[in-house]
This record gives structure tokens, C-alpha cells and sequence, in this order.
């Protein structure tokens, strides 16, 4: 027995010996890198603009009127986003007396070529670019004499321009009825 | 003369017209000679950014970005796993889908399709397979916008991680016919000798 046990070590060093003269040494580099990815989503927005015929921003404090008079007053909106999109707007009247009623006081030149009245709302009858401006919605407003008498003395009447706008980017309409775009926020 | 160049000319020019033109990939290199990868384009939002096409995206949109994962000077084996959605980003991306696919000839193998804020079937490492040296990995990654998503996220902005591994293959160098270690032949020939010898001797001693 203790034979075979000695024999059976010297075999097992020859062993060795023979692995290690033929072994070869195997190693490789691991490498790891972090990626961060950005992913963004675009927006909608743009400006109302409200001029004079000289080019003038309308004076926020309003002008004083007459019964009769015509006010210039052009109003258009600018894109300000880099995405194309229906428009609406619509126009709200005010006087700052309950009793009284400006919807008739106002008569104005509604482009009605490129500007559409469905359901109270005036849709432009195209698609806004980005960077583009629309064509005046209205250049003047005439206050009706007929509407506007002397209870109105001393009043103040308002003329407010209301806009919205929805993608057309994957929002098709039907023909150019723009009021069949999808997204119109709910009144 | 003139007629063999200009006509080399034409088929250059044809060409790259022909060629296929991704306007913008994302590309990841791994460097072999410096062992690091490098991620290209970027953007301002972050310099690692492989997401060019993904950016100003709106409700309905369907985007693909192809990204080339290659190795320079280096025959690697290429793994992928996503990390995730940054913690401000997760309510964001997870409006959003997500799918990878990776281009091999004559098909497309899926390895991801979830929400862009999870790392589902990119927990772990994904292996890509072997590139050589001067080749190339192609992925597809497709961002689906819902044409419902809620105007409370336009405008935002969406970080996700992902990590690239390489475990570089062993190099095969020519035979030169000087393979021999000698300092290791010496050791072990020292320590065999030295183990029979003390084997030998106790067995001597017993037969005393």
C-alpha cells in the first residue's frame, strides 16, 4: 500500500510538471460604459399680436371711441414653436356695466376667406408653419352708432381675442375644416 | 488615363449616392488601445446621448434611431443592459414605448419592448455577440408616442441609462518558437525534485 501511495506521487508531480510546461496563461480585459439617453417631446405655442395700421402695438389701455368711429386695430398670430398646428380664436365682447350688452357695439372686417366661424370659434383655414404668421384675422373694428348710445356714456368696452391651437402633425381633418381635428380642448 | 479615372470617379459618386444615408445614428466604439468606449453624437442634453431622432417628439409619432455599436483595434464580445429611467424622468417615459431590436442578416431579433422608464428584458446583460475588429453591431430602437398623451407632457425632457460591456477576446499570436517559460520550468522542476526527494527518503527510513 505504501508503495502505490509513493508511486502514486511521483505520478502525480510528473503531472504537474508536464501541465505547467504546457499550460499558457489566458486573460482579457472587461470594459463597461454608461450611455445616457435623452428623449424630448415637442410643444405647441405661439403670440396674438394686436397693431395699429402704422405698425404700432394696440395701446393696452384701449383708445376712446365715439359712436361711428372705426379703430384700427389688426390682429394676427404667430407661430412660436417649431411645429405646425390648427388655430382657433374667437372674439369675446365686455362692457363694465351688467346691464348693458357689447355684443352689438362691435362691427368688424372678418377675413372670412381665411378665417372660418364654426360654433362660435373662427378656425384658420390652413396650417400654421412654424415661424409663420397668420393673416389678419380682423384690420378694424367700427363702433356701431346704432348700439352705442348715451347709456354707454363714460363706459368701457372690450374687445378680447381668445386663440387655441392643436398639433396637425398625426391629425388629419377632413378637407380643410380645421374644427375635425382631434385634441380641440373642450369648452 | 483620364478615362480609367473618371470612370472611377462615377462609381465613387454612384456609390454614395446609393449608399444608405441615417441622417443621424447613434454610434458607440469601444477603443481597444485605450479600452473605453466613446458614445456619439451626444447632444446638450447629455454627451453620451445615442438618441438623436428622439427629440421634439409629438403625440402619434413612431421614430426609429439606428445605432452601430463597433470595435476599434479589438475583437470583443459586446453585452447591453438597461438601467433605467432617471428617478425625475420615470412618470415621463413611462407614457412612452419602446422597442430595440437588433439587425442580423435577413431578420431583426427583438430584445426589448416595454415602457421606455422599465429595463424588462434588458435587466441583465444581453449579449450582442462577437464583433471583430473594425465591425459592426446594428440596433433599431423604435419610440412610440401615444397620439392620446396628455398635453401636461409636452416639452419634457426624458434620461434613461443604458451600459455597454466588452470582454475583450484573447489575442492569437504567431507562433515565434520561443514559447518556453523558463523561470516557471525552473520552479517546478525545484519543487518536484525536491518533494520526490523527501518521498524517497521517508520511504527509506521506514524500511530502517
Amino acid at each position: 500500500m505504501k508503495k502505490l501511495k509513493l508511486k502514486a506521487a511521483v505520478i502525480a508531480l510528473a503531472v504537474i510538471m508536464l501541465t505547467l510546461a504546457t499550460q499558457s496563461t489566458y486573460a482579457y480585459y472587461t470594459t463597461t460604459g454608461k450611455a445616457t439617453n435623452v428623449v424630448t417631446t415637442g410643444g405647441i405655442d405661439f403670440i396674438i399680436h394686436e397693431k395699429t395700421d402704422q405698425g404700432t402695438e394696440f395701446p393696452a389701455e384701449g383708445v376712446y371711441i365715439i359712436p361711428g368711429d372705426i379703430v384700427s386695430k389688426e390682429v394676427s398670430v404667430e407661430s412660436a414653436c417649431e411645429h405646425p398646428f390648427y388655430l382657433r380664436v374667437k372674439l369675446v365682447y365686455g362692457v363694465n356695466q351688467q346691464e348693458l350688452s357689447a355684443e352689438d357695439c362691435f362691427k368688424l372686417n372678418i377675413d372670412e376667406t381665411n378665417w372660418k366661424l364654426h360654433d362660435g370659434w373662427y378656425y384658420y383655414a390652413g396650417v400654421v408653419q412654424p415661424g409663420e404668421t397668420t393673416p389678419n384675422v380682423f384690420s378694424h373694428v367700427e363702433i356701431v352708432g346704432s348700439a352705442v348710445d348715451n347709456s354707454y356714456i363714460g363706459k368701457t368696452l372690450t374687445l378680447s381675442v381668445l386663440a387655441q391651437a392643436v398639433q396637425s402633425e398625426n391629425n388629419p381633418i377632413s378637407g380643410t375644416d380645421a374644427y375635425t381635428a382631434s385634441g380641440w380642448p373642450v369648452a | 488615363m483620364k478615362r480609367i479615372f473618371a470612370l472611377v470617379l462615377a462609381l465613387l459618386l454612384l456609390c454614395a449616392a446609393v449608399a444608405p444615408v441615417y441622417a443621424s445614428d447613434g454610434n458607440v466604439v469601444y477603443n481597444g488601445n485605450a479600452r473605453k468606449f466613446i458614445f456619439a453624437p451626444g447632444s446638450p442634453y447629455s454627451p453620451t446621448d445615442l438618441f438623436p431622432e428622439f427629440k421634439g417628439a409629438m403625440p402619434g409619432d413612431s421614430l426609429v434611431q439606428r445605432i452601430e455599436v463597433k470595435s476599434a483595434a479589438s475583437d470583443v464580445t459586446v453585452y447591453l443592459r438597461a438601467l433605467g429611467a432617471h428617478k425625475d424622468s420615470a412618470a415621463f417615459l413611462s407614457q412612452l414605448r419602446l422597442r430595440v431590436e437588433m439587425l442580423e442578416d435577413g431578420g431583426a431579433t427583438n430584445l426589448f419592448d416595454a415602457a421606455a422608464d422599465k429595463t424588462a428584458q434588458l435587466t441583465d446583460w444581453i449579449c450582442l455577440g462577437t464583433v471583430r475588429s473594425g465591425g459592426e453591431v446594428e440596433l433599431d430602437v423604435i419610440l412610440d408616442i401615444p397620439v392620446e398623451l396628455d398635453n401636461q407632457y409636452s416639452d419634457q425632457i426624458g434620461y434613461l441609462d443604458w451600459e455597454f460591456r466588452v470582454d475583450e477576446l484573447p489575442a492569437e499570436s504567431p507562433e515565434t518558437g520561443d514559447t518556453a517559460q523558463p523561470a516557471l520550468w525552473g520552479v517546478t522542476l525545484m519543487f518536484s525534485a525536491g518533494a520526490i526527494s523527501l518521498l524517497v527518503s521517508c520511504k527509506k527510513r521506514k524500511r530502517a
